[in-house]
């Protein structure tokens, strides 16, 4: 169609944008009144603007549901809602966790629990140097050698009772 | 006298369920004719619409009250739109793939029927329109189905798609001069 293809080009660009206002109603003031008093004299504009009056109106595609389609809305909708209410009122409780009174309370038990499991458990939670059975028997060992030192010391002292003994039997004699 | 949309945000944000309810009333018939505008298919309209109603229920606590409820909602249901528009491009493009895979194995095999002329040409039309509309760049669309199809002003849109009033009318000069040279024959 070789008269569109003139009318675009012999348009004025400078106003193409302000065209488009004006066919929206968007010009005000003295914008309006130019373009007004321009398109009294400039034929391919006229043009352009009664093109814009055929070609636009025909992008609306207009679609008005029967009154089931709405009943049938309302009820989806309803029922996602309700799904929607579900995962909200879980996630809900997560952040309740973290109210102002919970968190100093959690700070608090926390470290209680660290301070007795510090106290009480800190004998388990040290590992041994050397196997269980090796160290009774390094600890017990200088009990028994002190054992046989006292043992010796009684056969001495038993010695000594019977020499005593003697030395007094000998003198009462 | 009906309670005004802050009202109703005020009491669905505390729990009140009807009050939700009647938010939805009042916009879900708008909601689903722009979510139409996009898609262009009664049940993905319905879908998106509901989407966005979901998507405010789930946020009401996050509403401010810094612009309107209506404002607030219309950008929701906007980027929900074009979100859709950017999966249906993905997937479109993979099905044309799979489509023209189809038509080369059954081209030698059988002939497409011939449809009837005055169905055609009733098509026609829809289906340009349609795709000088696809065609356009994601902003210039919104744009232009805010102005063109829903009626909002400059003001409005800028506010929906949080960019400058100059943005908006430099998008929607674009739109038009694109569909005026793909629609010219029915000028």
């Amino acid at each position: 169609m070789p008269q569109h293809n003139e009318s675009t080009l012999a348009v004025c660009e400078r106003l193409e944008a302000d065209l488009v206002l004006h066919y929206y109603g968007e010009l005000e003031g003295a914008a309006e009144s130019r373009i007004e008093t321009h398109l009294r004299s400039c034929e391919p504009c006229r043009r352009y603007l009664q093109e814009m009056r055929s070609i636009l109106p025909l992008t609306v595609q207009s679609d008005e549901p029967p009154q089931s389609f709405w009943i049938d809305y309302n009820r989806e909708l309803r029922h996602k809602l309700s799904e929607a209410k579900q995962n909200k009122f879980g996630w809900r409780h997560i952040p309740s966790l973290f109210q102002s009174w919970t968190l100093p309370a959690l700070a608090a038990a926390a470290v209680v629990i660290l301070a007795l499991t510090f106290t009480l458990g800190r004998g388990p939670w040290l590992a041994p140097d050397a196997p269980m059975s090796e160290e009774i028997f390094l600890e017990v060992l200088p009990l028994a050698e002190n054992l046989e030192f006292y043992r010796t010391m009684e056969v001495l002292d038993a010695m000594d009772l019977l020499e005593f003994m003697g030395s007094q039997a000998k003198s009462a004699a | 006298m009906n309670p005004g949309d802050e009202e109703l945000v005020g009491l669905a944000q505390r729990g009140d369920a009807k009050a939700f309810e009647e938010l939805v009333e009042r916009y879900k018939q708008k909601a689903y004719r722009i979510a139409f505008d996009f898609a262009r298919d009664r049940e993905e309209a319905k879908d998106l619409s509901q989407e966005a109603f979901l998507r405010v229920y789930t946020h009401l606590r996050s509403f401010d009250g810094r612009s309107s409820f209506y404002t607030w909602f219309y950008r929701i249901l906007v980027n929900i739109c074009l979100d859709y528009r950017r999966r249906k491009k993905r997937a479109s493009a993979e099905e044309f793939d799979e489509a023209a895979e189809r038509r080369m194995e059954s081209s030698s095999l059988s002939v497409p029927p011939v449809a009837p002329e005055q169905h055609a040409i009733a098509g026609q039309m829809s289906r340009k329109v349609g795709a000088a509309l696809e065609a356009l760049p994601a902003k210039q669309r919104t744009a232009f189905i805010l102005k063109n199809h829903q009626g909002l002003s400059i003001k409005e849109i800028a506010v929906t798609m949080q960019t400058a009033e100059g943005t908006v009318k430099v998008h929607l000069h674009r739109a038009v001069a694109a569909l005026r040279q793909r629609l010219a024959e029915f000028a």
